[in-house]
């Protein structure tokens, strides 16, 4: 029962301090939030809890966000997991790229709030 | 070819001359045969002229009359003619000749005047005593060896045209034979000069217009052989330098359109980083503006969304201002504003601001005890640090010991930053301070604009300082040179 009341976890998993606080002032107060810079960071994290969804960027120091997002499905202890990439790379063959490594949704930066927002929301619910 | 041609036309020559000898030795060897006859007719003459002489003196002997004494008197001058002729045609033969017919001529007037007169004086008188066999004897014995002498001068006239003639068949021999060589050598002569100018000259014409085929064809590694010393070897010459400058000229032109791709290649690979790198701090002000619009929000929230807008606005103010200045510096349009100050300074600030708060990576700092004095722009050589120690906090990634250094060497001061991360690999190396360039970086998410060493060694060489690299078994060392401030003076 407690932990239904709980609100939903988020990762945010972006190098970049004013767009992890940008993602959690659109999500608002209805989620927790847990930050990583890194992919290492992201890992630590998955370690220790499970997260409701996980907003990811792409352009990361060292291992890049679509490769942690391939071995997480590959893994297959993700699977249930939504992932949202979140890029400044946003061509077609980015977003299919993005897909093929196993996201649920895309969202191209800059952003509109409003969207971000539904995305997560609906990807939570379902 | 000419030496060729000369050897054949010796030989021909040789061989006509050859027959022109024999032809003349055979004429001579027919005049000598016909001379040899004369002298045998003379001899036949004058013999029988001599037994006429015997004849009329043994009548005279045995009856002594006037008939008999005047054909005495005819033969003893009778013989006169023929003899001359005889010794006329001997002198022609040789002077040995001349001088057996001449004797010849004396043995039968000696005869005459010596025997044949004083016969007849006696034959006159008593001609029983004269009948005496020791007088006939004498004259018989005289008379014989006249007749031989008159045979001996025949025979060797016959055995001179003999000699003669022989010796003309013998050299007549020798010119059919040099004839019959000339013959079957002329063919070969002129096969083998046809074979030589087919070698000296149909067979580079063809490897030419072969070569030039080739050329045509568009392989500029074609080369003629250019150590003949006739005009073939001049031509090779002149193809090879030929081919050479049109190798040269084409393979200018395929690095030129090589280098043109590769700059249009760099070019689109700046434009997309370019965007990203605008995209990421736009987001941040478009989102929390949107945010600050849309919805209400309590103050203390308001004014951190502000200070973040206005700090991300900054920034990609800075960012395209530094893309700029970039530009400018990498066309060259920049100058320099010299001061002299104290390089070591100015190492450590650099390694303080970047590494100040990078908890990942260890900075290991080597600057000498003296100062190391230098006259330059503070603010472009902050830069080129800058640049040199956030690619090498870029490129190791890992983490590990940065180690910062400055020291003297050489008149020089050489600044170096070196890293514990991935290297570069080699076919990364020669292109490494090419604008735009940037390896496998955008491939494994190393966020840059391909400028920054681009930047560094225009900066590094508008100071006269040379700027490079080591890599070393774990990681990468850059290092550049300036000039010191003594040495920069003393150039000046």
């Amino acid at each position: 029962m407690a932990a239904r009341t709980l609100r939903p976890l988020i990762l945010i998993c972006d190098d970049e301090l004013p767009l992890r606080e940008l993602v959690k002032a659109v999500l608002g107060d209805g989620y927790r939030y847990v930050e990583a810079e890194d992919v290492e960071q992201a890992e630590e994290v998955l370690k220790e809890s499970s997260p409701e969804a996980i907003v990811l960027d792409v352009m990361l120091p060292g291992k890049s966000g679509l490769e942690f997002l391939s071995e997480l499905r590959a893994k297959g202890g993700g699977k249930a997991i939504p992932v949202i990439v979140v890029s400044a790379w946003q061509s077609a063959d980015d977003q299919r790229t993005a897909l093929k490594a196993g996201a649920d949704a895309f969202v191209g930066k800059p952003f509109d709030p409003k969207d971000l927002a539904s995305v997560v929301e609906a990807l939570i619910a379902a | 070819v000419i030496a060729v041609s000369a050897l054949g036309a010796a030989a021909i020559g040789a061989t006509l001359a050859l027959f022109f000898v024999a032809n003349a030795r055979l004429r001579a060897a027919n005049t000598a045969s016909a001379r040899s006859a004369t002298v045998s007719a003379a001899a036949f003459d004058v013999r029988g002229q001599v037994i006429a002489i015997d004849v009329a003196l043994q009548q005279v002997v045995e009856e002594y009359n006037a008939k008999n004494l005047a054909q005495w008197r005819h033969a003893s001058t009778s013989w006169e003619h023929p003899a001359a002729v005889l010794e006329r045609a001997a002198a022609a033969t040789n002077p040995e000749q001349a001088q057996r017919a001449h004797a010849l001529r004396d043995e039968i007037r000696s005869y005459i005047d010596d025997y044949g007169e004083p016969v007849v004086g006696i034959a006159k008188v008593s001609p029983a005593a004269v009948r005496s066999s020791v007088a006939h004897t004498e004259g018989t014995l005289r008379l014989d060896q006249i007749i031989r002498d008159t045979d001996a001068v025949a025979r060797s006239s016959a055995v001179i045209a003999a000699d003669r003639s022989a010796a003309a068949g013998k050299l007549a021999d020798q010119a059919s034979i040099a004839g019959v060589v000339a013959l079957i050598l002329t063919p070969v002569l002129l096969i083998l000069l046809g074979v030589w100018l087919a070698r000296a000259v149909a067979e580079p014409l063809r490897r030419t217009v072969a070569a030039a085929s080739e050329v045509a064809a568009g392989n500029f590694d074609v080369r003629l052989n250019d150590r003949r010393r006739d005009e073939f070897g001049d031509l090779a010459r002149v193809f090879n330098t030929m081919t050479e400058s049109l190798a040269v000229s084409r393979s200018e032109l395929i690095e030129r359109a090589d280098s043109l791709e590769r700059s249009e290649r760099h070019k689109s690979e700046l434009i997309s980083m370019v965007s990203h790198e605008v995209r990421t701090p736009l987001a941040s002000v478009l989102g929390f503006t949107r945010l600050l619009l849309e919805r209400d929000l309590p103050p203390s929230d308001r004014q951190r969304y502000l200070e973040i807008v206005d700090a991300e606005a900054t920034r990609l103010a800075t960012l395209v201002s530094d893309f700029l200045d970039a530009r400018l510096i990498e066309e060259g349009r920049f100058s320099l504003r010299r001061e002299p100050f104290d390089l070591r300074s100015l190492v450590r600030e650099q390694a303080e601001v970047t590494l100040g708060h990078d908890e990942s990576h260890d900075l290991a700092l080597e600057l000498p005890d003296r100062p190391l004095q230098i006259d330059g722009d503070r603010a472009r050589l902050a830069q080129v640090v800058g640049n040199v120690l956030s690619n090498a906090v870029k490129y190791s990634p890992e983490g590990g010991t940065i180690t910062v250094g400055a020291a003297e060497d050489h008149g020089h001061a050489r600044v170096w930053v070196a890293d514990e991360g991935t290297g570069i690999p080699p076919e990364h190396r020669g292109q490494l301070f090419q604008p735009f360039y940037r390896g496998d970086a955008a491939a494994a998410g190393i966020p840059g604009t391909g400028l920054g060493l681009a930047v560094s060694r225009r900066i590094v060489e508008a100071h006269d300082g040379q700027i490079g690299f080591d890599p070393l078994d774990r990681g990468t060392r850059f290092w550049f040179d300036l000039p010191l401030e003594a040495a920069a003076n003393g150039r000046r």
